[in-house]
C-alpha cells in the first residue's frame, strides 16, 4: 500500500479555474459567439399529447430578421436515445429529432432562426401549429391499468419499457425467516435540477460535412456519437468542446437540443446558438417520479431476512435513461439480506421525460427502505444505528446479486462521527419536549458506486511534457462545476511528484482530447482519476527508459518520485524537472508522452451516514429543520474542499427534494405550473439548516490513491433521514414526499456562521 | 427592422459610456451584448434567481428587470468593475479562498449583491447576510462557504478601513 503522507491530494485546495469564476472572464456557452452567429428557437407542443394537423409559417416569415426554419418532415428521420450513455441494449431508439406527435409538453415540433435572439423568439412565436389534442396518461398506475393505450406501441403493448428482475434466495423462505415484516408504498415526486445556467449550445453545420458544437455537456463523446449517427457522419467530423458549465447534476448527461441547433444551421448555412428560457429548462428533463411497493422482513435478533420491492418509475414517453436508472437502483442494496427481490418497472407516461439525476434510482430506493428500517428499529426497540450496523456488508462480502465484493467500508466511522456531532449539538441544544414542540434526530444510511458500473467506465489520459517540465493533461472528462479538472490535476501533480501550478489541464474537447464514457455515475475521480495515475506511470516510465539510454554505462532507477543515476559508485538523484531537462536537451533526447486508459474493473463504494435534527410544532402541525450532519466515507478525499462543497451542496438539494420540490402538473389542463422559480422553489440561503459535514480516514485498494466517488451519494441519504427525524417528531407516518403536503413547512433559524 | 433606439448615458465601471437602446431592451442585454460583459449571467431573466445582479447607483438590482433606458443617467457596477485577477475584490478573493465557487454560474452575481450589502452595511449579522443574498439562488453549494466567504469578506474590509492591514 502506497504512504500516505500526500503532498498535493488530501488537502484543502481552491478550484485552478475559481479567478475565472469570480472575476467574470470565464466563458460559459451563452457568453461565445462566432462570427455570421443567427439565433435558434423552437417552437414547442403546448399539449401533453397531441398530432400536428398542419403547421403555417407565413406570418413567422414575415418577422423582420427571419432566415428559415426546421419542421417534422425536414428531421432526420432516425429514431435514436439521447441519453448520454455508452450503446446499450436496454436504451431504446425512440425519439425523433422533430416531431408530427407530440408525446409531452414541450416536445421538439419546429424550430425558426432569425438575427437575433428576439426576432428568432418572436418568428417561433409566429408559429401556427394546428394539433389535435388527445388525452394524456400522466401517472405510473394510470399508464398500467389494462385499457390504457400504448404510447410507444412499436416498444411496449404495455407501456413497460423493460422489467428487471433481480432476485437471491427465496421470498417465501423470507418470509418465513422472518418474525416482523413490515412494508407500504412510497411515492416521490419529479424533481428539475434547476441548473442556474440555461441550456445552451453553438452550432456550426453550415457545410452540411462537419459539426462543431459548443455545448454544456456531462457526455461530450456520447453527444458526438449521437449526432454522428443522427446525421450520418463519421464520429472524426463531429467535434463538441465544452466550456465552462453552469453545473449539471444529471441534466446535461443528455442531448437537449443539439441536434436541432445543427439541423437549422445546416438549412441555414450559418452557425447558430440555441439558448433555452427558464420555462424551457423546467420541462426538459426531470429525475423520475417513482411508485414502489417495499417490504422487509427481519428475525427476532433484527437480522434483515427478507427484502422484497417493485420499483415503478414514470419514465414520461421517451425510453431517454429509465431502463438504466432501474438497473442501477437494484445495485444499492448496502444491507445482507439472504432473500431479495427486485422487480423493477420502466414504465411510459405523457409525463414530462425522465433522466438522469444526481443519485440515479438510488435516491427513490433508498429513500422507501431507509424509512422502513428506521419504522423497524423502532418496533424492535433497537438503536436505529446499531440496527442498521449489524445488517450492513462488511469488507469481503458482497451487495445481495452483487459479484464483486466491497473493498473497502468506513461506515461505522462515519456513524460514530456523526453520534460525537451529535452529542456536542445536543449538549449546546438539548432536544425539547413539551406542550408546543418536539425535537428529534432522524437518520439514514447510503452508499453508491465509483463509476456507472463495473462494466461501462472507460476513461483515457495523455500526459505531455514541456521543455520546463510542466505537463499538459489531456482529458475527455467534462468538469461541470464539481472540480473534477482540479482534482485531475492535482492526481497528475502527486503521482508525478511535481506542484500543482506545473499542471495545466486541457477537458472534454472532442477534436483534442482523449476518449471518456463521460461525466456520469460519479466517475470522475474514480474512473478519470486511475486513468490519470496510469498516463502518469507510463510518463514515469518512459523518463526511466530514456535516462537509460542516456546513461548506458549507468544504473537507473526510480525512488519514489525521484531518478537515481549511479555510476562508476557515484550516485546523482533527479527531480521529476532534472529529468526532463536532462532528457529534452540530451543529444539522445526524447519527448517522454504518457498515456493511460482505465476500464472500470471494480467500483467500490463509498459510503455515508446522514443525521437531521427536526422540530415539530404541535399545535401548528408544523416541522422545522434544525441541523444537517452528513459524514462520508468516500477512500481518501483528493480535495478536502471540493469533497465539503459536494456534501453542503448535496444536503441543499436533499432538503429541498424533502421539503417542497415537485414539478407540478394541472390535472384539468396537463400542463406544469412549475415553470420558474416562483412556482418551483428550491431552497434559498435563508432556508438551509446548519449543515456538519465530514470525511473519515479510509483508503480504497482499487481508487486512485485510495479515493472513492462523492458527487452522488452526497445527496441520497438526505430526504430519508429528514422524513425519519419528521416521523420521530411528530409521530406521523410519513411514505411521500415532498412533506409540504404533510407539514407547514417554517423557514430555518440557523443564526449566523462563526 | 430598425427599432427607434434611444441615446443613453451612463458610468459603467468607472467610465462614461454611451449607448444606444431600445425601447424594450433590458440592462442585462445592455451589458452583455453591447458592451459584451459577459461576466453577468442570465439564468431565468424573470428577476428571479439573480445570476444578473449588478448594481445601479449603489443598490443591488437584477439586471434583467431594469429597462437599459431606465439606466440612463446612472452608475452601474458589474464584476468586471470591482477587481482583476491582480487586484481581487476582497469578496472575490473569500469566495476562492474558503471555496464558495463551485460551476460558479451563480458567482458574480452572488459577488455584486453580497457587495452591495457590506457597501451600506459594513457588518452585517448572519441574518442580514441571508436576507440581502435571498435574491441570489445557487444550486451547487448549499450555500455555506457562500455566507463564510462573505463573513471572511466583511473582516477584511474592515481591517483595511482601520488600516490594520494594507494592501500589497
Amino acid at each position: 500500500m502506497e504512504e500516505r503522507n500526500f503532498a498535493v491530494i488530501n488537502h484543502e485546495t481552491p478550484r485552478l479555474e475559481s479567478i475565472d469564476k469570480a472575476t467574470g472572464s470565464g466563458k460559459y456557452t451563452d457568453d461565445l459567439s462566432v462570427p455570421n452567429m443567427a439565433y435558434a428557437v423552437l417552437v414547442r407542443s403546448p399539449y401533453s399529447h397531441a398530432k400536428v394537423l398542419s403547421i403555417n409559417m407565413s406570418e413567422a416569415e414575415r418577422v423582420p430578421g427571419y432566415l428559415g426554419c426546421a419542421l417534422p418532415k425536414d428531421s432526420p428521420q432516425v429514431y435514436f436515445n439521447c441519453s448520454g450513455n455508452p450503446p446499450s441494449p436496454l436504451l431504446m431508439a425512440d425519439e425523433r429529432v422533430l416531431t408530427d406527435e407530440p408525446l409531452v409538453l414541450g416536445d421538439r415540433v419546429a424550430v425558426v432562426a432569425a438575427e437575433t435572439e428576439t426576432a428568432a423568439r418572436a418568428a417561433a412565436e409566429a408559429v401556427k401549429v394546428e394539433y389535435e389534442i388527445i388525452a394524456p396518461v400522466l401517472d405510473v398506475k394510470a399508464a398500467l391499468a389494462p385499457n390504457t393505450p400504448a404510447l410507444q406501441p412499436h416498444i411496449a403493448l404495455d407501456n413497460i419499457i423493460q422489467r428487471r428482475d433481480v432476485a437471491q434466495g427465496n421470498i417465501a423462505a423470507g418470509e418465513v425467516a422472518s418474525d416482523n415484516i413490515m412494508g407500504d408504498r412510497f411515492v416521490t415526486p419529479a424533481m428539475q435540477h434547476t441548473t442556474i445556467e440555461l441550456t445552451c449550445c453553438v452550432a456550426d453545420f453550415s457545410d452540411g460535412e462537419h459539426i462543431t458544437i459548443y455545448s454544456c455537456s456531462q457526455t461530450v463523446f456520447q453527444e458526438r456519437r449521437i449526432l454522428a449517427e443522427i446525421f450520418g457522419l463519421k464520429e472524426s467530423n463531429v467535434r463538441i468542446i465544452k466550456p465552462l458549465v453552469g453545473a449539471g447534476f444529471g441534466a446535461r448527461q443528455q442531448l437537449h437540443a443539439q441536434h436541432v441547433a445543427a439541423l437549422i444551421s445546416r438549412r441555414i448555412g450559418r452557425p447558430v446558438k440555441l439558448l433555452y428560457t427558464r420555462e424551457e429548462d423546467f420541462y426538459s428533463v426531470m429525475r423520475h417520479a417513482s411508485d414502489v411497493d417495499l417490504r422487509i422482513g427481519v428475525d427476532k435478533s433484527g437480522k434483515l431476512q427478507l427484502f422484497d420491492t417493485t420499483f415503478r418509475l414514470n419514465a414520461g414517453p421517451y425510453t431517454t435513461h429509465t431502463p438504466t436508472v432501474v438497473a442501477a437502483a437494484a445495485r444499492k442494496l448496502q444491507y445482507n439480506v439472504p432473500n431479495y427481490s427486485f422487480v423493477g418497472l420502466s414504465v411510459f407516461t405523457n409525463h414530462i421525460t425522465g433522466g438522469a439525476f444526481r443519485g440515479y434510482g438510488n435516491t427513490q430506493l433508498t429513500f422507501g427502505r431507509e424509512i422502513l428500517m428506521d419504522r423497524l428499529a423502532q418496533k424492535l426497540g433497537m438503536d436505529p444505528v446499531e440496527f442498521r450496523l449489524m445488517n450492513h456488508v462488511q469488507v469481503g462480502q458482497c451487495f445481495p446479486c452483487a459479484s464483486i465484493p466491497v473493498s473497502s467500508n468506513g461506515i461505522e466511522d462515519c456513524a460514530r462521527r456523526c453520534q460525537q456531532l451529535q452529542r456536542e449539538i445536543d449538549r449546546r441544544e438539548p432536544l425539547i419536549d413539551d406542550d408546543e414542540i418536539r425535537q428529534a434526530w432522524g437518520i439514514s444510511f447510503s452508499c453508491h458506486g465509483s463509476g456507472p458500473s463495473s462494466k461501462e467506465g472507460l476513461s483515457s489520459a495523455v500526459i505531455m511534457v514541456n521543455d520546463d517540465a510542466t505537463v499538459q493533461l489531456l482529458v475527455g472528462s467534462s468538469d461541470i462545476g464539481q472540480g473534477s479538472e482540479t482534482m485531475e490535476s492535482q492526481i497528475a501533480a502527486e503521482s508525478l511528484g511535481i506542484s500543482l501550478e506545473d499542471v495545466h489541464i486541457k477537458a472534454a474537447d472532442t477534436g483534442l482530447t482523449p476518449y471518456d464514457t463521460g461525466t456520469f455515475g460519479s466517475s470522475q475521480t474514480f474512473i478519470c482519476g486511475n486513468a490519470v495515475v496510469r498516463a502518469c506511470d507510463d510518463l514515469k516510465r518512459k523518463i526511466l527508459t530514456q535516462l537509460r539510454v542516456i546513461y548506458p554505462d549507468a544504473e537507473v532507477e526510480q525512488l519514489g518520485k525521484r531518478y537515481l543515476v549511479e555510476a562508476n559508485g557515484e550516485k546523482t538523484e533527479m527531480t521529476f524537472s532534472q529529468a526532463i531537462h536532462k532528457i529534452m536537451f540530451d543529444p539522445h533526447g526524447c519527448v517522454p508522452i504518457g498515456a493511460g486508459t482505465y476500464k472500470a474493473a471494480a467500483c467500490p463504494n463509498p459510503f455515508s451516514v446522514c443525521f437531521v435534527k427536526a422540530e415539530y410544532y404541535k399545535k401548528l402541525n408544523a416541522l422545522r429543520l434544525l441541523d444537517v450532519i452528513e459524514v462520508v466515507d468516500v477512500g481518501t478525499p483528493i480535495n478536502r474542499m471540493t469533497v465539503a462543497g459536494q456534501l453542503e451542496g448535496g444536503i441543499a438539494q436533499g432538503v429541498g427534494y424533502a421539503l417542497y420540490e415537485r414539478m407540478e402538473i394541472n390535472p384539468r389542463s396537463h400542463r406544469t405550473l412549475s415553470t420558474d422559480f416562483l412556482h418551483y422553489r428550491i431552497p434559498q440561503m435563508g432556508d438551509m439548516p446548519r449543515t456538519h459535514v465530514d470525511m473519515v480516514s479510509s483508503y480504497d485498494p482499487y481508487g486512485p490513491h485510495g479515493a472513492k466517488s462523492v458527487g452522488e451519494l452526497a445527496t441520497v441519504p438526505v430526504a430519508p433521514a429528514i422524513v425519519n427525524a419528521a416521523r420521530r417528531a411528530s409521530g406521523m407516518e410519513i411514505n411521500s414526499l415532498p412533506l409540504c403536503d404533510t407539514f407547514v413547512i417554517l423557514p430555518a433559524k440557523r443564526g449566523g456562521v462563526k | 427592422m430598425a427599432d427607434k433606439t434611444y441615446r443613453i448615458q451612463m458610468t459603467l465601471n468607472h467610465e462614461r459610456r454611451t449607448f444606444f437602446v431600445t425601447q424594450g431592451e433590458t440592462l442585462l442585454q445592455l451589458l452583455r451584448e453591447q458592451a459584451r460583459l459577459t461576466g453577468t449571467k442570465k439564468g431565468c431573466d424573470l428577476g428571479e434567481c439573480g445570476a444578473c445582479t449588478v448594481i445601479m447607483d449603489g443598490r443591488a438590482v437584477n439586471s434583467c428587470c431594469v429597462f437599459a433606458l431606465c439606466a440612463d443617467g446612472s452608475t452601474v457596477e458589474t464584476i468586471e468593475g470591482i477587481g482583476t485577477p491582480e487586484h481581487l475584490h476582497p469578496l472575490q478573493q473569500a469566495f476562492i479562498d474558503v471555496g464558495a465557487i463551485q460551476c460558479g454560474f451563480c458567482t458574480p452575481g452572488m459577488i455584486m449583491a453580497a457587495k452591495a450589502l457590506l457597501d451600506s452595511n459594513p457588518h452585517p449579522t448572519g441574518e442580514e447576510i441571508q436576507a440581502a443574498m435571498s435574491g441570489n439562488l445557487c444550486r451547487c453549494t448549499g450555500y455555506t462557504k457562500i455566507e463564510q466567504a462573505i463573513a471572511v469578506a466583511a473582516k477584511v474590509i474592515d481591517a483595511y478601513a482601520n488600516g490594520k492591514e494594507t494592501r500589497t
